[in-house]
């Protein structure tokens, strides 16, 4: 609990109107967009709405002082848990910080605070014709700062990478209050430990990020959107991978299975065709139409040699972005066809991607369970969703056995536990597994030089 | 109601939101939360709170019924939702849950609710509105309900200038059978705020058939929305047994006509009236489709430059947004504007029980009017007039608002 002197202390800092403490509103910042139960309660003692660095600053010294748990919070939009105030304490939601804080069109790059929404900090480059490639799917709705703590991936991963490798300089709030300023404008710059890169992906855990420089790329001239069907998810995986051995880049390439191509023509009420098993989107940029073109072939001739059994480009704009709009809504869309979808987010080389995806639907029979898949088949990144009802006596058991065997195959192939997700609190069981006892000790040891109280994001990771 | 029926409504309610994983994608489009910023306030906030009272994780208190009512049940959200969550229906089903386990309807909502289900009263009602706005005591009622009307006459005269003449618009083809019995749907709000429009309404169907007129009793939503579920089911089955004779009912209400159309599964459980609830929604037409139908030409055609705002029980409540805006550009020229489609804060009695959160979706709504430099906006609700005409007084005459009866 937090007592009513503390509690004043931070009115003083923010405002009365940015600290609320009502059992709904409290009850509002609980959760995430994971499985995580709502029962127990995750409530936060009290949520804090700061608008300034500055003002997170001051918190984190109040919170400091006190030993108040604080764990930082954009638009609850992960995946794991990783905003959900397990600890109580402080949700510190940066969803105020809203500035695009400058436009540097000479060096390419941009500075934008936590709480701006990807798809604003995209539009605003692009009216420049300047190009942010990190598109995790929730990007109309996810925030910068929850974007860096997590270090996002998203479709475009294959060709552009994710966002730590956009990100050039940070602001972070350590955990006593001090202010950070990590990276820089210099494209080249070793002076001194990454830190930039050591605070992207933290997960809120060593410090609060509250802006971020990020560098930008030219935006493509052309895009075009490809939309292949198979017979089988295997026959898709080989497609991309042939395309890649190819030495054709697609900007992305994302795969999904029959039970995905259903919700989203239950949706827009059109029909599937019965032979359909498995679609592979694909997006491909260049310099002209000529270059389009010539990705379209090559790309269309590995498809029909891995048995496509139809291939079409998208031939509007407007197309394009149904399709996309489409594969970006897919994950929620398959979580409302069962009580419980049990969402995972494993990792594997390229060239790995066919073979763990046949071991998921190996897992899907062993257990008796449907797995839907979908992912980012050009990137080796992979969200198998169990459909199930744990209210069903036995279920969880089950659950729990498949995703054992999820983790260990997505290991086995060589592969890691979360490719964009974040560990959060849902993987935090596996990660022992995934890092070794080296790997947690020192995870450990950079915690405690940065945060000693513990008080930043508390539970998480491991 | 007893508590077996009351839980019932919740456990509905349970059901619908159920299927929400809490992705967020509600959240830019929910326009109560781009003014709050509060998850309780978000639909993806107040889907949780369903889910959580469901389950037992959270206990009913009076707060939670601020929360609920908090909704202008516009359904930006069902639009944009992956899962097409119907977070304006659970809503609905909580509010009723939340006034039957207090005991009944707050009193004010009781107050309206009684007014709006008889016919004679909400005439004397529109009466004394009229009374109000030609007195000059608008400024007394509270938050523009007695919105000033702008008059089929004073556009005309404001916009009939010399231009427009050799401009009108060619005789309207429309051919429209004896046999078929075209009936009028009096909505309470435009009998009560736009009675001028009304009648313009009814002057136009005249053009394209002999109308019936009924005198019907309210469509019920303002019931249904606030926890008078009996009331608007009794309604609704004096308002079916009205038009029985009818082939179409015409609505220029887009609540009204919403309501209407979705009666059908109201009653699915009812074997008494399961049928003709679904015949009578099937009757349904708002004014601008049953015009798109018949082939409808504007009788004038004026250089007012109109943009149009969609009532949220019209674009995503029936699926409609051609044909308005082709009779508005048959009509004069049109321009579009950014988020048409995106509520205007009037809501029912939102506007009234939440003044300041209205004020500033408003607010929006008026600088995207400005900017299209549109001289007109239309729409076709009498609870978006309202609004409407409260953003074109603060815009300082650089609009007016009006019903497209009034311009067609």
């Amino acid at each position: 609990m937090i007592s009513e002197v503390i509690k004043q202390e931070i009115i003083a800092i923010v405002g009365p109107d940015n600290v609320l403490d009502s059992e709904l509103n409290r009850f509002g910042y609980s959760y995430d967009s994971s499985f995580v139960p709502l029962l127990p309660k995750n409530n936060p003692d009290l949520v804090v709405r700061p608008l300034t660095t500055d003002e997170v600053s001051r918190v984190m010294v109040v919170a400091c002082a006190h030993e108040i748990p604080v764990t930082p919070r954009g638009a609850g939009s992960g995946r794991t848990g990783g905003s959900i105030p397990q600890k109580g304490g402080i949700s510190l939601c940066l969803d105020r910080m809203t500035q695009i804080v400058e436009l540097d069109l000479r060096n390419m790059m941009v500075t934008a605070e936590a709480g701006v929404r990807t798809i604003d900090l995209y539009n605003h480059c692009a009216e420049k014709g300047l190009f942010f490639p990190p598109d995790p799917a929730s990007w109309k709705f996810s925030t910068i700062g929850g974007n860096v703590a997590e270090n996002a991936g998203g479709m475009r991963a294959v060709k552009y990478g994710v966002t730590k490798n956009y990100v050039m300089g940070l602001e972070v709030v350590l955990a006593d209050g001090a202010i950070l300023k990590t990276g820089g404008k210099a494209i080249k710059n070793v002076t001194g430990y990454d830190l930039t890169s050591l605070f992207t992906g933290s997960e809120g855990t060593l410090g609060v990020v509250t802006q971020a420089l990020f560098r930008l790329i030219p935006m493509p001239k052309r895009r075009g959107t490809l939309q292949v069907m198979f017979r089988t998810l295997d026959d898709g995986c080989r497609t991309v991978h042939t395309v890649l051995q190819a030495g054709v880049l697609p900007a992305a390439a994302e795969i999904m299975d029959r039970t995905c191509l259903e919700v989203v023509a239950r949706h827009r009420k059109t029909e599937i065709d019965p032979e359909v098993g498995a679609s592979v989107i694909i997006e491909i940029d260049g310099e002209d139409d000529a270059a389009l073109e010539t990705q379209t072939k090559r790309i269309e001739a590995a498809a029909k040699e891995c048995g496509a059994i139809a291939f079409r480009a998208a031939r509007s704009q407007q197309e394009a972005e149904e399709l996309w709009a489409v594969r970006r809504g897919i994950s929620s869309a398959v979580a409302a066809l069962a009580p419980n979808r049990i969402g995972e987010d494993i990792s594997v080389p390229r060239d790995a991607f066919p073979e763990v995806v046949r071991r998921i639907g190996e897992i899907s029979k062993k257990h008796g369970l449907p797995i839907a898949v979908y992912g980012h088949a050009g990137d080796g990144n992979i969200h198998p969703s169990i459909l199930c009802d744990l209210a069903k006596p036995g279920e969880e058991e089950r659950v729990h056995h498949a995703v054992d065997d999820i983790f260990a195959a997505a290991l086995d192939v060589g592969g890691t536990l979360s490719g964009e997700h974040g560990i959060g609190i849902t993987k935090r069981p596996y990660i022992a597994g995934a890092l070794g006892e080296i790997g947690i000790r020192t995870l450990k040891a950079v915690k405690a030089a940065l945060d000693p109280k513990g008080i930043l994001n508390p539970g998480k990771i491991w | 109601m007893d508590k077996m029926k009351n839980d019932d409504l919740l456990r509905e309610a349970g059901k619908m939101v159920s299927r929400c994983d809490r992705c967020g994608a509600c959240l830019p489009v929910c326009p109560l939360f781009g003014v709050k910023g509060i998850e309780a306030t978000s639909a993806r906030g107040k889907n949780t709170i369903a889910r959580a009272l469901a389950s037992g994780v959270l206990e009913p208190t009076e707060e939670t019924l601020g929360v609920v009512n908090f909704c202008l049940l516009c359904r930006a959200c069902v639009d944009t939702c992956p899962a097409q969550i119907p977070t304006d229906e659970a809503m609905v089903e909580v509010r009723q849950h939340l006034t039957d386990l207090a005991g009944g309807a707050e009193a004010k909502y009781r107050l309206v609710g009684g007014v709006l289900k008889r016919p004679g009263v909400v005439k004397a009602a529109a009466a004394a509105l009229s009374i109000l706005r030609r007195s000059g005591l608008n400024s007394l009622f509270p938050h523009g309900m007695a919105p000033e009307e702008y008059t089929r006459s004073h556009f005309l005269a404001a916009f009939a200038g010399p231009a427009a003449l050799g401009q009108k618009a060619p005789p309207s083809a429309v051919t429209v059978t004896d046999k078929t019995k075209v009936a009028y749907f009096r909505g309470c709000g435009m009998e009560m705020m736009f009675p001028e429009a009304a009648a313009q309404t009814r002057d136009i169907l005249r053009t394209t058939t002999r109308l019936l007129t009924k005198e019907n009793v309210c469509c019920g939503l303002p019931h249904l929305a606030h926890g008078l579920r009996d009331e608007f089911l009794d309604l609704a089955r004096q308002n079916i047994r009205l038009f029985d004779e009818a082939d179409v009912v015409v609505s220029d209400c887009a609540s009204c006509g919403a309501t209407l159309k979705h009666l059908t599964s109201f009653f699915a459980d009812d074997p008494a009236w399961r049928d003709q609830a679904a015949v009578f929604s099937g009757k349904v037409m708002d004014l601008t489709e049953y015009l798109a139908k018949v082939g409808y030409l504007p009788r004038q055609k004026t250089d007012a430059v109109f943009t149009y705002h969609d009532p949220c029980h019209l674009v995503r409540g029936q699926g409609i947004t051609k044909p308005p805006r082709e009779l508005l550009k048959a009509a004069g020229s049109f321009v579009e504007m950014k988020d048409a489609d995106v509520c205007c804060g009037g809501a029912g009695s939102f506007h009234i029980d939440y003044p300041d959160a209205a004020e500033q979706i408003l607010e929006k709504k008026r600088r995207n009017i400005e900017k299209t430099g549109a001289t007109v906006v239309v729409t076709d609700c009498p609870g978006c007039l309202i609004q409407l005409a409260k953003a074109a007084k603060a815009s300082g005459g650089k609009f007016k608002a009006m019903h497209i009866s009034q311009v067609i």
